[in-house]
């Protein structure tokens, strides 16, 4: 007994390394392994962005396709998030690292567009003569250059407005009209909030650049010139406008009165939101549409959706998406790149798209997605739950409604972010647009001098 | 000061020169053996090659980006020499990240050596049942940063968090405190203190039990209050360790990331963008490598001077 205590004494941390080592090397083979296809296949490296529900969707609309042809191989890979993959995939571009096709979030599109790194969808929708009208007209201008589609919209959806029907029922309050207007929103959150005897907050808007983005979108106001970036280098930026201004004098005033509650941002502030909208503590709030999942499941509340709000007096324009698209590299040979691109063409199939809006919550793009069975059966279970579909539909794309097309679109949003933090603690709208628009403009001139525009 | 036996004891200049010349032909004997250069090579050439590859070529690399501007995919275009570290220091937004980072390290630094100490000195008295103390203090140093963030984040919460339904429950205001900027910067401070206390009240621990009772045991029949005994004997005799506890805590506030990222990703108006946060989001959120590698020098910097300033003030102070 002496002995073997002694024993494990001098070796037990050898012994250990050594078990270590060996179970990581293997682990390291075990992964190498997943990367390598069946003979006779092309394999196609996928990058991918997609966490939790909407992995398994994915890793099955993957295993779909392959076992649909013998010629190609797709393999998924996990990258974490998006903002990290985009460098990532810059990072590793011409190595054999690399991937032949790769899921980037929107805002990276003047990124990807600019390194050059990328084959243009549109060099394969010409080959095929590939009918691009079912797939969303708004989702498509996204991801797209003048008329070049850069890259295919795969995960899309849109900001909607979410209110708990039952609550406003309960306290006999008339929910919001279905694309309602700042006042119409102000006025249902303020009912909600006196009817309730303050037990019930009205309503919320995440600190989210993007719901700002979309404010402007929707009013059809430009956040930088050359139309937002779509009919040339951008070279200035106008965050402090009258519509920027009417947006946050609106959550201002729903501050001001009470029925406002602030969640912060980032993802805890979604969780946050949430879990306040289920346990019947919050009336509205605004957010994606692939939150509706999330919204239905364990609760007996009823949900409803509206449009994104629009400011009074103004013609709702519609909103741009946001999500991600599907993007072909070029450091791959032709036979990879046609690889990647059956694999696209499989994913926006109707029945595809149909599968995947079930599953996750992102909308269907193709149009004829929704005279599917699964869709109908969602609608008929969920009938609010059709409202985001018909917001993408309704949206005619134009350059304000089609996304920013700028580099550095990540700090630009952080700035927004920072203007909309200050505001909804107190600092003047003027003063925190201004702080806000002067370092994004000294970015973006920064920006174009080390690109050489 | 205590003085070195070597200094005390007077020794002949003969014998120092003799050991001297004896070094001296050890010296000569070692340059000269080209099969102990060999060896010397062969030792050191893999920890020289692994610092090289992972520290100084990177460290490198930062200084030379930090000189350029970086384009969409991050090489280097544009030579602007000092320009992006004179846009750095010029820039309100960095300067209040600086001011930010310091507020936090010190408040972090010195609310969890004062609670370690006061834990640390309870739990030193020699009772029944104190085993059980000493675990729950220390409990935290088995807590991964993502465990506490998401715990916290709970406690936090507006809506269904403890501190919420307390402040509810006594008819307090609620603080919102993860949406405020300076409820934000002590929220992120009580987390970190909370993860850093297991560890400092340890090492603390274990120096005050090392203290020789013999010395509160004369202190007692002097009649000295048990104050006295902790400002003149306990901390005195524990400075060493002290010092190491600071030295450690403070640098590693510095570092600190995993907390601000899960808990609040460097806000609210940018009230928690410690100075790593934000090298993290310049660098891998914006592609600024540029302007990020700028950040990083200076950091290194700061810290550099830090421990220098601790070696030479705090180490001179240290009772050994």
């Amino acid at each position: 007994m002496k002995k073997v205590t002694v024993f494990l004494k001098t070796y037990a941390l050898p012994i250990f390394a050594i078990v270590a080592i060996v179970l990581g090397i293997a682990f390291v083979n075990g992964s190498k392994n997943a990367t390598s296809a069946k003979a006779g296949r092309t394999p196609v490296v996928f990058w991918h962005e997609m966490g939790g529900p909407a992995e398994v969707a994915l890793d099955k609309m993957v295993d779909d396709f392959n076992k649909s042809q013998n010629k190609y191989e797709v393999i998924p890979q996990y990258q974490g998030a998006y903002d990290e993959a985009v460098q990532k995939i810059i990072q590793s571009h011409g190595t054999s690292a690399s991937p032949a096709l790769f899921q980037s979030f929107d805002i990276s599109t003047a990124q990807i567009m600019h390194s050059k790194y990328i084959t243009p969808v549109q060099k394969f929708i010409d080959q095929d003569n590939y009918d691009v009208s079912d797939i969303s007209p708004v989702a498509r201008s996204f991801y797209s250059n003048k008329g070049q589609q850069l890259a295919m919209p795969f995960n899309t959806s849109q900001p909607v407005l979410y209110y708990n029907a039952s609550l406003f029922k309960k306290y006999g309050v008339t929910p919001p009209a279905k694309s309602p207007s700042y006042s119409d929103v102000t006025r249902a959150a303020k009912a909600l909030y006196e009817n309730s005897h303050h037990k019930v907050k009205g309503m919320t808007m995440e600190i989210y650049g993007w719901l700002m983005e979309e404010a402007l979108a929707n009013a059809h106001t430009s956040l930088i010139n050359n139309g937002d970036g779509h009919s040339g280098n951008p070279t200035k930026i106008d965050l402090n406008n009258p519509t920027t201004k009417k947006f946050l004098t609106w959550i201002r005033t729903n501050i001001k009165s009470g029925d406002f509650v602030n969640y912060g941002s980032g993802a805890s502030a979604e969780t946050n939101e949430i879990a306040a909208f289920l346990a019947n503590k919050l009336g509205i709030f605004v957010q994606s549409s692939a939150y509706i999942g999330q919204l239905t499941t364990g609760t007996k509340n009823k949900l409803g959706i509206s449009y994104f709000p629009h400011p009074d007096g103004v013609k709702a324009n519609g909103v741009g998406i946001g999500g991600a698209a599907l993007w072909i590299s070029n450091d791959k040979p032709a036979k990879t790149q046609r690889g990647a691109w059956e694999f696209i063409k499989f994913a926006e199939t109707a029945k595809n798209q149909a599968n995947w809006q079930k599953a996750t919550g992102y909308l269907a793009l193709n149009k004829n997605s929704q005279k599917t069975k699964v869709l109908q059966d969602i609608y008929q279970k969920i009938p609010a739950a059709k409202v985001p579909g018909e917001q993408l539909a309704s949206a005619k794309p134009n350059n304000t409604n089609s996304g920013i097309l700028m580099e550095g679109m990540q700090l630009t949003r952080e700035l927004e972010e920072t203007a909309m933090e200050g505001v909804y603690n107190g600092q003047a709208i003027n003063s925190a647009l201004n702080t806000a628009n002067k370092a994004m403009n000294a970015n973006l001139k920064t920006t174009n001098k080390a690109d050489g525009r | 000061m205590l003085k070195s036996p070597a200094q005390s004891t007077p020794t002949s200049p003969l014998s120092v020169d003799k050991t001297k010349s004896k070094l001296a032909e050890q010296e000569t004997k070692f340059t000269l053996n080209a099969k102990d250069k060999y060896f010397a090579w062969a030792f050191l050439g893999p920890s020289l090659l692994i610092l090289g590859v992972f520290i100084f070529y990177p460290m490198i690399k930062t200084l030379y980006l930090s000189l350029f501007l970086t384009n969409t995919v991050g090489k280097t275009t544009v030579f602007v020499g000092l320009s992006n570290y004179m846009n750095l220091l010029t820039s309100a937004d960095y300067l209040s990240s600086l001011g930010v980072t310091l507020f936090y390290v010190f408040a972090v630094t010195i609310i969890t050596i004062a609670l370690g100490l006061i834990l640390a000195n309870l739990a030193s008295k020699r009772l029944p049942g104190i085993g059980l103390f000493r675990t729950l203090f220390s409990a935290t140093m088995g807590v991964s940063v993502s465990v506490a963030a998401i715990f916290w984040l709970f406690i936090f919460n507006p809506s269904t968090g403890f501190l919420s339904l307390v402040s509810t429950w006594m008819h307090l205001p609620q603080i919102p405190w993860l949406t405020d900027p300076t409820a934000a910067m002590w929220a992120v401070i009580i987390t970190t203190v909370w993860m850093n206390l297991g560890f400092t009240f340890l090492i603390l621990l274990g120096a005050m039990s090392a203290v020789p009772t013999t010395l509160y045991e004369a202190a007692n029949i002097e009649g000295a209050s048990s104050r006295f005994q902790f400002f003149h004997i306990t901390i005195p005799s524990i400075s060493p360790t002290l010092f190491f506890v600071s030295l450690i805590t403070l640098i590693e506030s510095f570092k600190s990331f995993g907390l601000i990222d899960l808990m609040t990703k460097g806000g609210p108006t940018n009230a928690t963008n410690m100075l790593v946060y934000r090298i993290y989001k310049d660098a891998f959120y914006s592609g600024n490598y540029a302007q990020a590698s700028a950040e990083s020098i200076i950091l290194t910097i700061i810290i550099a001077l830090f421990t220098l300033l601790q070696f030479k003030v705090l180490e001179k102070r240290v009772n050994y």
